[in-house]
């Protein structure tokens, strides 16, 4: 069994599995369907302000096993279907970002940036071009890299990455996206603070739950979903309102935005936006390569990178980033989609999730069994068939698929969502509401977690109104659990060793960066505040 | 002998029918809400959700399960103590929780605030390392050890991590003891290289069996299935052991008849290969094991009056 055989086995694994129907005398392998099901569900509920792609592949997991069952012909049906949903997810997250200013992921948030900037412009459909096609490369490009780096880059960032520098990498990413996210580092911080704090309340390995006040709804501590979506999105829709009730006094009435101008993409654009797309693509694919690092600081970078890259090449009279621009949108979009292909290299080489979409994928191979990913997976062998590779190899495929559904399908769909901005914002706002209310019941099934989303929500707003940024509190909020678990782990491994995070010389660069980074950005906004 | 033995079956007869009698004529009086200590879309998780389903065809029962996570099972034990005992709420931890947390817990609650219901399945816990170590039974861990090599070993419960200690102190070395959260980040931290050894409680079956896993000890008081020829703790010096099972409980006072027909019910489901919750068993533990009864009660009484002893023990 060579390497071609492998990668032919697992292409005809998707094709050629159980039949469900045949078109024209053609069988139609029921993995095929499930990938298509899978990402048009993805990009409804990417769509749909309030959903996001972890929770629909939360709630289809259960169905998928029990239609399915155990043995391993659900692998690849059931494991399509998710990579379905989590891709088109991703591309449909645009859609509520540009056109309504409410990211549907926090991924998208940096998207609302120019997004909703041109919606306002009337250039909506373009941006949505824009996205599409930006997020589409940027997918292509991870998972070309995910198969030709899968089973040899995992390998080699775990090597060198031991429990002190994961913890300083975990540090590196909080200390980063508080000083480069909304202009003012002690904002950032103070928003990244908050989130660790929420985050820390009923958690840790103490059997008392600690900062709970002696309650018993705090003791559990704050369900996820409640504090990202909270802050995120119902306090967007808080913020909404009020802006409409502002506007509604003023004018009497609630406006509409019509279309104007070109909303083509021309091939000019496109090559002016590449380098663009380029860049957040490595940046992407190389953050889903890392484990425990997901889309949002992908996304962050992305932006970050390709802003600094317009703003030393545009003319004087070009508009800034922040006002509308195509090139934030492609940045941010190829950067948080490539993390999705990458981000299976930790999850198939070891087994370690990088992001709330890849745990799900490892929940369905750990339920269904018959393929345990890990270090054996890629196992090359000549004499005998490893059946786990045929599976890696046929779940390369379905990505694949899932892709051209994206350059194909999706833009298609993308642009029919132009029509959706015609939907009053009193009309819409309130379905919103509702639908992250609902999607928080659905997965936490207490009222606790709805009255804890509405103060998350009534946080969220005050951040706005405040004009700081809420991406910190929900990145700090993400990782503060994995951030104390690995300084503890790293702090018994070396033997209670006090100072671990500044021995070993990664972890000391890594700490000079999170510092460097803060004081330089301080530096720097107040250096341009002066000079303004 | 024979007239003896005759009346004797027919005893047992009369009384396994008036029991199974009594146990069906038992209805809930509601939809059950089953309380689940484990996260979400987990094995463990799972496995629960698959009992209430085939409860659900079975008997035509309603399940509402509901996930009531964190403090190794003590944050639905406290929630469950005040909830209805008509049994209408259940909840599926493992003797742990009602033993050595609820112990260190200290939270004013005994397992006499409970009563048990049925086990499911029991770990296969051992020690176990990556074949690639080199290592093939712990004494090669010790060699390594004392040779001055760093160990740092896994564990992903306190009670766990005083027994490492104690298997330390008993071997003459000290290893760097880490918590993670669940058997599969210990897995995982194996894998990586982020851990030397550690307790894996059934999930390291496939890896030993595939040869990339080794199962150094038994953690249990009897040798493991898999790996017979692994030395117990109590063969390495240690009295204490990590015995233990998945288990339902419900409130203290549920009546007698509804307690038998709901451990009837999910002891019958577990042990069905046939269903998919008793397939999922037989796939992660080679097989259910279902405690009920008054046996049950015993054995949650004695791991929380044994917790202080190993408290004790690993505090010295």
């Amino acid at each position: 069994m060579g390497v071609l055989d492998y990668i032919w086995l697992g292409i005809l694994s998707v094709f050629q599995g159980p039949e469900l129907f045949s078109l024209f005398g053609l069988p139609v392998s029921v993995t095929l369907v499930m990938i298509l099901c899978g990402f048009l569900l993805g990009i409804a509920v990417g769509a749909t302000p309030g959903l996001a792609g972890p929770i629909a592949m939360a709630i289809a997991l259960p169905i998928l096993i029990s239609v399915f069952g155990y043995h391993q012909d659900a692998l690849l049906p059931v494991m399509g279907f998710l990579i379905g949903i989590m891709k088109g997810a991703t591309i449909g997250g645009a859609v509520p970002a540009i056109l309504f200013n409410t990211p549907g992921t926090p991924d998208a948030y940096m998207t609302t940036l120019d997004g909703y900037p041109m919606t306002q412009k009337g250039q909506a459909k373009k941006a949505l071009r824009v996205a599409h096609f930006s997020s589409a490369s940027g997918d292509t490009f991870s998972d070309i890299v995910l198969i030709v780096c899968a089973p040899f880059l995992a390998l080699l960032v775990e090597a060198y990455l031991d429990l002190p520098e994961k913890t300083a990498l975990l540090i590196l990413s909080l200390s980063f996206i508080s000083a480069v996210i909304g202009g003012s580092p002690a904002k950032g911080l103070i928003s990244a603070g908050l989130g660790l704090l929420a985050v820390y309340i009923g958690t840790g390995e103490d059997f008392y739950p600690r900062l709970s006040l002696g309650t018993s709804q705090l003791s559990q501590g704050f369900p996820i979903a409640t504090a990202v979506l909270g802050v995120l999105i119902i306090g967007s829709v808080f913020k909404g309102l009020e802006e409409l009730w502002h506007e509604k006094r003023q004018s009497g009435q609630i406006s509409v935005i019509k279309d104007k101008g070109d909303q083509r993409l021309r091939f000019a654009e496109i090559r002016r936006l590449f380098p663009f797309i380029a860049r957040s693509a490595v940046i992407g694919t190389a953050i889903g390569a890392l484990p425990g690092i997901g889309s949002t600081l992908a996304a962050t970078l992305g932006y970050t990178v390709g802003k600094g890259r317009y703003q030393r090449l545009k003319a004087e009279d070009d508009p800034e980033f922040g006002t509308g621009v195509p090139e934030g949108i492609a940045a941010t979009e190829a950067a948080n989609s490539s993390v999705s292909g990458a981000n299976l290299i930790p999850v198939l080489s070891l087994g370690i999730p990088g992001n709330a979409a890849a745990v799900f994928l490892i929940l369905a191979a750990e339920s269904i069994g018959g393929f345990n990913p890990g270090p054996s997976v890629f196992r090359f062998t000549a004499d005998t068939v490893n059946p786990e590779l045929v599976v890696a190899f046929g779940l390369f495929t379905a990505m694949f698929i899932a892709n051209g559904l994206n350059w194909t399908i999706g833009g298609v769909f993308m642009r029919s969502m132009g029509v959706m901005i015609r939907i009053p914002k009193h009309i819409l706002l309130p379905i919103v509401l509702l639908l992250t209310l609902t999607a928080i019941y659905v997965q936490e099934t207490r009222m606790a977690a709805i009255w804890f989303a509405l103060a998350f929500g009534v946080l969220g707003y005050f951040m706005r109104a405040l004009a700081i940024s809420p991406l910190p509190f929900v990145i700090a909020f993400i990782l503060g659990g994995k951030l104390e678990e690995s300084a503890r782990q790293a702090f018994a491994a070396t033997g209670g060793d006090a100072f671990f995070l500044f021995t070993s010389p990664v972890a000391l660069v890594f700490m000079l960066m999170s510092v460097g980074v803060v004081v330089f950005t301080a530096i720097r906004s107040k250096g341009s505040e002066q000079s303004s | 002998m024979n007239r003896i033995l005759k009346a004797g079956v027919a005893a047992l007869g009369l009384a396994i029918i008036s029991t199974g009698a009594l146990a069906a004529d038992w209805a809930p009086p509601g939809p059950i809400k089953m309380m689940i200590a484990f996260r979400a879309g987990g094995g463990a998780d799972t496995q629960a959700r698959l009992i209430a389903e085939a409860l659900e065809a079975q008997m035509g029962w309603k399940f509402i399960p509901e996930q009531v996570t964190g403090k190794g099972g003590v944050n639905l034990l406290a929630t469950m103590k005040d909830q209805p005992n008509d049994g209408t709420v259940i909840g599926i931890v493992v003797t742990e929780s009602v033993g050595y947390n609820l112990a260190a817990a200290n939270a004013g609650i005994t397992p006499a605030d409970f009563i048990g219901i049925s086990t499911t399945a029991g770990f296969q816990m051992g020690i176990v390392s990556l074949s690639s170590k080199g290592w093939t039974t712990f004494a090669d861990v010790v060699a390594a050890a004392k040779g001055g090599q760093e160990i740092r070993f896994g564990v992903m419960s306190p009670k766990l991590a005083d027994l490492a200690y104690l298997l330390g102190k008993a071997q003459g070395v000290d290893f760097n003891i880490v918590s993670v959260k669940g058997g599969k980040a210990v897995m995982n931290g194996v894998n990586a290289g982020d851990l030397d050894i550690g307790f894996m409680a059934g999930i390291q079956a496939k890896g030993v069996a595939a040869g990339d896993l080794v199962n150094l000890a038994s953690g249990l008081s009897t040798p493991l299935n898999q790996t017979p020829d692994a030395p117990t703790l109590a063969d390495l010096g240690v009295s204490f052991n990590s015995d233990g099972y998945f288990v339902f409980v419900g409130p203290a006072g549920i009546p007698a008849d509804a307690r038998d027909a709901l451990a009837q019910a999910i002891a019958g489901v577990v042990s069905d290969e046939t269903t998919k919750a008793g397939g999922i068993i037989k796939k992660a533990f080679g097989g259910s094991a279902t405690i009920t009864g008054d046996a049950l009660t015993t054995l949650m009484a004695n791991d929380y009056s044994d917790a202080g002893a190993l408290m004790d023990a690993a505090g010295e």
